[in-house]
């Protein structure tokens, strides 16, 4: 049975995207048959992270609207073989997507695919509960800073409300992932910690990725830092993937590493 | 080694902590509101006109609060003013 997820957060810029491309690629790195969709009309990005931009040439409008069928629009990854994605349009009013073309597009993919993950744009507008209104489960994408916890908590709130689950009278379930988490912040007290967090907003934690050059490093190249299994952040990704699998693994990288003399001398940064 | 973090950390000001009130705060309103129907402030405005039209009541003194029921949605509506003493 194909599972729908939804990657969300209500505040732009905390890593929808590139978690999205990470939690897809392990995925399919397991050996289930993955699609990506790109809901963020206008300000397409997942392409762009995933490393396959110049191989768009239809998408997700030009299917639900009959101007291309799936099976053209979608792009398969250059890496991995059960790992496709479809992208969103750029040119398009956001206005152009609508209810029963999103479902029929998912139904279908239902047949071909064990993970649909949908990746949101931000805010709590259309396009983000369009995004959201036929996930089974989601993914919640939180920094540890006051203005994405509250966003998050009015996602969480839209995820209890707007979605098909909902009004079904069952829930979305819905799983935290705090991305850009430095341990020694929070050690020093000037960021909030995991179980601050995962208090206010009352949703179990699936993963913390740490802020960690190997993000944009990757971001730079086209390839899903998850890939990069020598980086932390690529680690937390795939621990993040088997948690969401059922596996119960220890969070790593969000205890302050002690440091000796000789590596903080010579120690570089990986 | 917490406390002997706060033992020296005590004048710099702890700022995660404040974020954690100030959220628990914020969230708990945004909460409150989430469910409330979109009438509800233009409700709220005309009641508090249409009483202070017959009361000397402070704005203070009408508190309108909204409930959510499981069957049914609620508002309480308490209202004081001054007496007039002869």
């Amino acid at each position: 049975m194909a599972r729908v997820v939804v990657v969300t957060s209500g505040k732009g810029g905390v890593g929808k995207t590139t978690s999205c491309a990470s939690i897809g690629t392990a995925l399919a790195m397991q050996g289930h048959r993955t699609v990506l969709i790109d809901f963020d009309v206008g300000l397409r990005n997942l392409d762009l992270v995933m490393g396959c931009e110049r191989r768009v040439v239809y998408d997700l409008i030009n299917v639900t609207t009959g101007e291309a069928k799936l099976s053209q629009a979608l792009i398969k990854d250059k890496r991995l073989d059960g790992l496709f994605m479809l992208p969103a349009s750029q040119t398009r009013d956001k206005d152009a997507l609508t209810y029963e073309g999103v479902g029929e597009v998912i139904e279908t993919l239902k047949e071909e695919f064990d993970f649909i993950i949908c990746d949101s744009p931000a805010g709590i507008e259309r396009g983000a509960v369009m995004a959201m209104y036929y996930a089974d489960e989601a993914i919640v994408v939180t920094n540890p800073e006051v203005s994405s916890v509250r966003d998050s908590d009015r996602i969480i709130g839209l995820l209890d409300s707007k979605t098909r689950k909902a009004e079904e009278g069952e829930s979305v379930r819905s799983h935290l992932l705090i991305t850009r988490y430095d341990p020694e912040r929070v050690e020093h007290a000037d960021m909030m910690s995991v179980q601050d967090i995962e208090e206010i907003l009352a949703i179990p934690v699936v993963g913390v990725i740490p802020e960690s050059p190997a993000v944009l490093r990757a971001s730079n190249q086209g390839v899903p830092v998850v890939h990069d299994s020598d980086s932390d952040a690529g680690q937390a990704y795939s621990d993040t993937v088997a948690r969401f699998l059922g596996e119960e693994l220890p969070m790593r990288f969000t205890e302050l590493e002690r440091k000796g003399l000789f590596s903080r001398m010579f120690g570089g940064r990986r | 080694m917490k406390r002997l973090r706060d033992f020296f950390q005590k004048e710099s000001c702890q700022s995660a902590d404040i974020a954690r009130e100030r959220l628990k705060v914020m969230i708990s309103q945004d909460r409150m509101q989430r469910n409330q129907p979109d009438f509800l402030p233009r409700l709220q405005s005309e009641l508090v006109e249409v009483i202070r039209r017959y009361t000397q009541s402070e704005q203070d003194d009408i508190q309108i609060s909204y409930h959510c029921l499981p069957q049914r949605s609620q508002i309480e509506l308490n209202v004081s003013w001054p007496r007039n003493l002869p």
